[in-house]
Parts: structure tokens; sequence; C-alpha cells
């Protein structure tokens, strides 16, 4: 209903209004669309970057998520946190960093603006905490005891990791797979600042025809191949996801991370390590080095200049107002989608008929045997399997059809919420759901019913199941949820920037506001603004990770 | 346990089915959505339609002011502005204008000019705010079309030149202007022992290949302007063929390795080498008034300063305001008007948004009158001539670059 109101009547008003201008359907824009062979190359070109950029950030990621899922080593929880930070940056900044390391006058002297590269390592750049955490989470919450068997069986343990492991993570590894797929489906600044002026996604067109041309025309037809384009990932994905089993936590008792022991271990830490450093570490460190470097030399000038105001503009947003601005609605947003996001992952992965009366156990996968769990059949499961593709649309839908189309649909009652506060919680709850409804519908699924029956079994009500047995299990994926939800409101730039009201500017607002003026110190200021960004996710990220108890240990 | 041998007996050939299923159902589901919408759209489109008849026939604002003062209205009276994200004003200015009308200024920021303007033109039925300010000639043609502003000819128009006064029939009222420019890191001529380029042409020239950085026109705004001024300095704007004048100036820019990149904030800090971003070319399209916000002591004679403006490459661009069509309160929203065209608003924008005044001798600020020069004869194309050709001259531009 959430996302009906305020994602499918906003896109279907903007796209009506392109394909009807004057009452009837004109449906010649989509044909000539199709014939246009420069769009037919943007298509391409936007399905293939995509699928490389999936394949690179899983390959690179799941290592990643091993180091986190399995080791324990100093400044784990801080790391942890910190992959967010490049999630939340503002493209433009996370841009001009890259453009100083590989642009034509980079550091590094290795020019690789203009080609795919530069676009690969970007995606690289923000999705990697999508797998790391989407993956590390669900590693972390399996047990090993299926491994240690293996292992004492004479498997090696690579074999272990490929027969047992990764087959139990597939449904995790999936998930991840498929947002970071839409999110490079629909990239946007990154191809624009790091691609030149040849490479073009489906997304920089759309933006040019709505906002630049106002072709509403071409941009519905180019929308209803977007979301086309996305069903029919969204499906394959799905399918594969569904033709194993899913993976099943088993939650474990036992301590899971632990301690670095043989060499090689300690060697797939310190590459795992050398590699973040590397590849977030150093955009991020030329931020904060340039944050430091002002016109009056090295140091906090530029933070302090942030907070006066010089020429007592209206302009102006005091820093500390717009870290406000941004967790009010990040916390609003984390909140909204989350309440929405349980909502939805409990009716998706809906045990079968656990309190209905007739209930009974469905044997947990084991032994990877191909039985699926008897909900998913029939047309339950086609509905289920429907509604969750269907929530995973909003990742795949460009910003501007949803802003544009807010702007339409949501002015007139019942729904006015164009000057409403809400505007932007909603906004991008519709945004960062697709990401809550994913990490935590494999989780409840995951979840052995047998233990809801044993509980329903010794008297408790369908809510007391739901809060001693779900919610504990699944702390730890509400949390890496939560965690997301939270930065994607608070890095959401493409649809505040024209729903956001003067008074409650947000910080990548008040970023871009301070890059589009000229002068040195406005670059720094704007620099500066982005370093307490990033340090705001990272504070907020490790009080998340902390609300919840720090093991599972009571199962 | 009948349940559970159904799953099994299903196990492999179900594998695909239950996809076919969810297929269909997606489809089913969107065509769902699309007649839904069909069907509740119907009544709203034939409104529409009729309203934009309506609106063509411009409704006029009398004027507002008497014996040359200001109204007043009564106390919590709101006029909201709707304006791109780079407008600015200082909140001293706004506290005059409301303790001289009685009206509160509340300022509601839409993205750039062009998403500005476009998400006005979706809205103008029921608008977000009564007046629309920072729309620039190249939109105005669009903007007429839809019937997007009344019509109000404000007093302060009689102190500004007619050669900014781009519509007179007065649906729009000029406010600031600036000029786009090619802006020149000098140090880095200096050192070369190089002359700083003196026009378009030279840039062309084989001594200053891989100095220029531009931004993709279908991209950014002051590209668009850049883009023009090479149609008004080089001709050919007219020919739909392959090889019109302005077009081959572009083909030898290529030659001599321009850098086109996304947008300003690319183009200026990142690949100009005059900025703090420290780039590698030493010319960058900005604006004329640039070079002020590179001085960081006021003592540098003007001649000496970081980065300087070559002239003859200077596209005018003029900023308006307007009342929208559907406003609630288009009086307040006038005044509003008539206050931007006074002194202490004149006076404050060059600092506040970097454009200059549009009326007459309105003193500038020191930075302003000592760093920058005020640009004798601009480049400019009639606002219809660009209105029509646009999206033909950026889609030619893109075949040689893309």
């Amino acid at each position: 209903m959430f996302l009906a109101a305020f994602f499918v009547w906003p896109v279907v008003a903007i796209v009506t209004r392109g394909l009807r201008p004057s009452g009837h359907w004109e449906l010649t824009a989509i044909v000539d669309v199709f014939r246009d062979p420069s769009i037919t190359r943007v298509m391409w070109f936007t399905v293939w970057e995509s699928l490389l950029s999936t394949i690179l950030c899983v390959l690179v990621g799941l290592p990643g998520a091993a180091l986190f899922a399995r080791f324990e080593f100093r400044g784990r929880r801080i790391l942890w946190a910190l992959l967010l930070v490049p999630f939340v940056l503002p493209t433009v900044v996370a841009g001009l960093a890259f453009l100083s390391l590989i642009g034509p006058a980079g550091i590094t002297g290795v020019e690789l603006t203009g080609t795919i590269w530069a676009i690969l390592i970007a995606h690289l750049f923000f999705n990697y905490a999508v797998v790391v955490r989407t993956v590390g989470s669900a590693w972390a919450a399996m047990g090993e005891s299926e491994v240690n068997a293996a292992r004492t069986l004479g498997a090696s343990p690579l074999r272990a990791l490929l027969t047992i492991t990764l087959p139990r993570l597939r449904s995790s590894v999936l998930a991840a797979a498929s947002i970071v797929f839409l999110f490079s489906f629909t990239s946007f600044g990154i191809v624009l600042i790091l691609g030149g002026v040849r490479q073009r996604t489906i997304e920089v067109e759309i933006y040019d025809q709505t906002a630049r041309f106002l072709h509403l025309d071409v941009a519905a037809a180019l929308s209803i191949m977007q979301l086309v384009g996305v069903v029919i990932i969204l499906m394959l994905f799905n399918r594969a996801r569904r033709s194993r089993s899913d993976g099943s936590g088993d939650h474990a008792g036992t301590p899971l991370s632990r301690r670095a022991r043989t060499r090689g271990e300690r060697a797939f830490i310190g590459a795992n390590l050398l590699f973040m450093g590397l590849f977030l570490g150093c955009p991020l460190a030329v931020l904060v080095i340039r944050s430091f470097s002002t016109s009056k030399g090295w140091g906090f000038h530029a933070y302090s200049a942030l907070g006066s105001n010089r020429r007592g503009s209206s302009a102006f947003v005091a820093p500390l107002d717009a870290v406000g601005n941004s967790l009010k609605f990040a916390l609003a947003t984390m909140t909204l989608s989350v309440l929405l996001g349980c909502c939805a992952a409990w009716s998706l992965a809906r045990p079968p008929r656990l309190l209905s009366g007739n209930s009974q156990p469905t044997r947990r996968p084991k032994n990877r045997l191909k039985i699926r769990p008897r909900s998913r059949l029939g047309a339950g499961r086609v509905f289920d399997s429907l509604t969750e593709g269907f929530l995973m649309i909003p990742l795949g839908t460009s910003a501007v059809t949803v802003g544009f189309g807010c702007l339409i649909a949501l002015a007139d009652p019942p729904l006015d919420f164009r000057s409403s506060w809400w505007m932007l919680p909603i906004a991008h709850s519709v945004i960062a759901l697709p990401f809550v409804v994913r990490l935590l519908v494999p989780a409840v699924r995951s979840i052995d019913p047998k233990l809801r029956e044993a509980a329903a079994l010794l008297g408790a009500g369908r809510f007391s199941v739901w809060f001693t047995i779900d919610l504990p299990m699944i702390r730890r994926q509400i949390a890496v949820a939560a965690g997301f939800a939270f930065a994607v409101s608070l890095g959401e730039f493409g649809a505040t920037s024209f729903l956001v009201r003067a008074s409650d500017v947000t910080v990548p607002i008040a970023i871009y506001r301070s890059l589009g003026r000229p002068g040195g110190d406005n670059l720094s200021q704007a620099m500066a603004l982005s370093v307490i960004l990033m340090a705001a996710v990272t504070v907020v990220i490790v009080v998340i990770d902390r609300l919840r108890p720090s093991t599972s240990a009571e199962f | 346990m009948t349940s559970n041998n159904r799953t099994q007996s299903l196990g492999k050939d179900s594998f695909l089915r239950p996809w076919y299923r969810t297929a269909a159902a997606v489809v089913a589901l969107l065509l769902f959505a699309v007649i839904a919408t069909g069907c509740s759209g119907g009544p709203n489109g034939g409104s529409q339609s009729s309203m934009t008849q309506d609106s063509r026939s411009t409704p006029t604002i009398e004027p507002v002011l008497s014996d040359g003062a200001l109204p007043r209205f009564p106390d919590g009276t709101v006029v909201r502005v709707v304006a791109h994200d780079s407008f600015a004003v200082s909140t001293a200015v706004l506290d005059e204008f409301t303790a001289r009308t009685g009206v509160r200024v509340e300022i509601l920021p839409s993205g750039d000019a062009g998403t500005m303007v476009n998400a006005a033109i979706l809205t103008k039925d029921d608008p977000q705010g009564d007046l629309l300010f920072g729309i620039d000639e190249n939109l105005l043609a669009k903007a007429f079309d839809e019937g997007l502003f009344q019509r109000y000819s404000a007093s302060g128009l009689g102190s500004v030149p007619m050669s900014l006064q781009a519509d007179d029939q007065h649906r729009v009222t000029p406010i600031d202007h600036g000029d786009v420019c090619v802006n020149f890191d000098r140090s880095w001529f200096a050192d070369r022992n190089l002359p700083v380029p003196d026009d378009l042409q030279s840039f062309t020239d084989s001594k200053y290949r891989s100095t220029l950085a531009v931004e993709d026109p279908s991209s950014s705004t002051p590209g668009l302007s850049f883009l023009l001024a090479t149609i008004a300095t080089f001709g050919g704007g007219e020919d739909t063929g392959p090889n019109p004048a302005w077009l081959q100036y572009w083909r030898d820019l290529k030659a001599n390795d321009v850098s086109v990149v996304d947008s300003w904030e690319t183009a200026y800090y990142s690949s100009f080498s005059g900025s703090s971003g420290a780039g590698n070319r030493p010319l960058v399209v900005s604006y004329a008034s640039s070079p002020p916000a590179e001085v960081l002591d006021t003592s540098v004679p003007a001649d000496a300063t970081p980065t300087g403006v070559v002239a003859p490459t200077c596209y005018r661009q003029i900023e308006f305001a307007g009342v929208l069509a559907g406003a609630k309160q288009p009086r307040a929203a006038a005044t509003f008007i008539e206050f931007m065209l006074m002194q202490s608003f004149q006076q404050d924008m060059p600092e506040q948004m970097y454009v200059y005044p549009v009326v007459d001798e309105t003193p500038l600020p020191e930075a302003f009158s000592k760093y920058t020069t005020p640009v004798a004869e601009p480049l400019t194309l009639p606002y219809e001539l660009v209105a029509a050709s646009r999206e033909r001259w950026v889609a030619q531009w893109a075949s040689i670059f893309r």
C-alpha cells in the first residue's frame, strides 16, 4: 500500500502524462525510441556495464564478507561501520575524489576517465559495502558445524567453501547482487562524471529527456524500458535463488569469529585490509586532505568557516542544522522503512500456516535436498515472489521519474504531501525499502519453524512468539537493514534536491551549494561538510550495530 | 506428509513453472497499473488540456506601486518564491521587505534552472509557489508556450536597459545578468611565456593544444551558453546539414584536444588549473564573475588576479522572475518583483549569487568593481531562435563528440 501510494502512483502519473498528452494514447514514442540506434547502444551499454559491475563487486566483496564473518581483528567494529561511508557520499564529491586519483591530472598518473574501468572502480567503491554487509551478516549467522563435518571427513578448505558454505550463502549473495545490479543499472552521477561524454546510461537519457527537454513521451518510453529491464533481471535473480533451497542459518552457539591462527589466515586478513585501504581509503583520504588544505594553509579553517554566515545569506545553512536535518530525516526514514520492511518480510516469508491449527512441521532443507517450503507453492507463492520482486523495483527506477511523479501525483488531498515535512522521509523510504526487504526476507525464512512451533506449543501467543523467537534471531539483519536505510536517506540527493523545503536543507544539498560557487574556500568547505557527513554516518552505524547483542548465544 | 511428497515430486519440473507464472503475473500487474491509471487519469487529462487553453489568455496584474511606494498587505501574508538552488539573498534584505510590506518570503529551492522550469510546467495547474525566480532566456519560449506566467509590467523597468528586456509582453521581468566566459589561469601562461589567448579562434591554435576544458552542453547550463557563443561567433545556426561553420570550429577544437566534462563543478574544480582543485587545463568555461572569488588578498592589483576572463568569449545570460499563473498571492508576488528591482536587492545580488544587477548605475561591491570589468559587447542570440534550434544544435554537437 505504501509503495502503491508513494511509488506506483507517482510513476504511473508521470508515464501517463507522457504517453497521453491530450487524453488519448500516443504510443509512437515507444516505437521511435526502439528504432533509434543511439538509444539501443545506450541500452546495451547500461546492461553490460551493470552486469560487469555486479560480477566484480560480488567477486571482490565475498572475501571481505568472509573477513568480517569469520575473523576477529583490531578495529573490526569501526571498519564494519566505515564500510558504509562511501555509500552516503554525494556522487559529485566522490567523483571529484576519483578524478584527482585517476583523472587527467591524477596523482596515480593513470588516466582512466572516459573508460569503463573508471565506472567499474567507482561502482565498486559505492557498492562494496552492499555485498560485504549483506553477505557478511548472513555468513556470521551461519553455523560452522557442517563445514567442520566436511573438513573432518577430509574435504579441503576450498572444497568445503565451494560445496558447503557458498551454496548456503546463495540467497544472500543473490540478494546483494541484485541490489548492486540495480544501483549500477540506474547509475547517474558517476557515469556523467567519470564516463566522459561518450558513455551514457538509460538513467542519464531519462534525466535529460525529463528534467532538461521535458520530452515526457520519450522519457516515459525510456522509463518503461528501464522498468521492463529491471523486472526481467529481478525475475532471473529470483529464479536462480529459488532453484536451490534457501541458505539457512543454524545460529550455532559457538563463537564464530576468531583471531587469525595460521599465516595464511593472517595473509588473507592483510590482503583484504590492503584492498579496502586502497579502493575505499584512498578516495576518502583525498577528501579529508582537501578539507584541511585551505587558502590560509593547513588546518581547520574550512570547518570553522562553515559556521559563519559571512554574507548574511538566506541560502546559508549552519552545518549543525544541516546535520541535524539530515539525521532527523534519516531517523524517520529508518523507522518507517524498517517497520514497513518487517511487515513485508514477515508476510512474504510466512511460515506455513503456523498458527492455523493443522500445522505440519516443514522439514528444514538439510543435506541440500531440493525441498521447498510449502508456502512457496501455488498461487500464494506466485503472489509472494511477485510482491517481493515488486518491492525491488523502486531501486531500478529513475529518481527523476519518481521525483517529478511525486510533484504531480502527491499534490491533491488525500495525498497532499508536497509541502509536508514527511515528503522526504517518504521518498527516501521508497528507495530504502528494497534493501530492508531484501535483507530481512532470507533472514526470516531461515528461522527454524520448529522453534516457533515449540514456543506455540508451550503456550506462547502469536505476538510473544514473534517477540521472543523471530525478533532476537534476526536482530543482526535488522541492524544491517536499518543501517542501510539510514545511509540511503543520509546520502540521497536526486529526489531531495527538488522535494526539500528551504527550511530543512540536508548535508548533501549544502555540499552541492558550496560546490556550485567558485573559490578555493568553497571547495574545501564542501569537502569539510563531506567529512562531517562521513563522521556522522560512522558514529550512527556504530551505535546501531551496538544496539544488538554481540552474539546470539542464547541459541 | 502428503504435501511434502508433493513438493518433492514437483521438484525438478516445477523449477520453471513458477517462474513463468511469476512472469505472467508481473505482466498482468503492470497492465493492471496502466489500465487503472488510464481510467482514473481520463477526466484529469481532459481537464488539463482545457486548462491549457484557458491559460493561453494570459491574465494581467494591475500595477501595485502607488506613488512609487510598496503597498502594505495584511500581516501573515506569505509569498512563496520557486527558485533554482543557486538562489541566495541576504536575510537582512528579506527582513526589509517584510518590514515594508508585511509580506513574509518563503523560498522553495527546486533543483537547477531547467529542472525548476520543467517542474513548474508540470505543476502549473496547481503551482507550488506564487513567483518563479531564475528562468533564463533559453527556457523562456517553452515557459511562454505553456502559459506559465501572468503579465505584470513593473514600474522599476524604467531604469533597466532595453537590451536586457527580452519580453515586451512583460510576462517575465529581468532581475540580474551574468556572462558565461572562458576563464584563464594567469600564472600558467606566464610560466610558459605564452600570451593569453584572446578569442575563440585562438583556442584551435596548436600552441594552445590541450588547454581548454568545457562542459557538455547537453548536461550543463554554462556548457550550453558556450555552445551558443560559438554559434553566435561563427554562424551557421540555421544550417541543418553536417557542416555548419560553428560545427567546423568544434571539430577543430576536438582536433586540438578540448576536454569535455559533465558539469561546471567538474570543469572548474577538477580540470581547471587556476582553481584550488589544481587540474591541468589553464582555460575553462566559467563565469565573468568567477575571478574575484579566487582573489584572496584585496591588495592584489586588478591586472594580477590569479584568474581572468577572455572577454570576446562571453555569452550573455539574463535571469528573469515572473508571477506564476494560478498564484494564490499574485499581488504580493508582483510587489516582490518591484522590490527585486529596488536598490537594496539589486546591490545585494552580486556577492550573494555572483551576478550583475540589471538596474542602471547600481553600485557594485568592491571585489566586483575592482576585479571584474563589465563585458562591453557580450555575444547573444535571439531567444526564439535558441528555443527553436537548441535541441538540434546539441544533437549536431553530439554527433561529433559521441
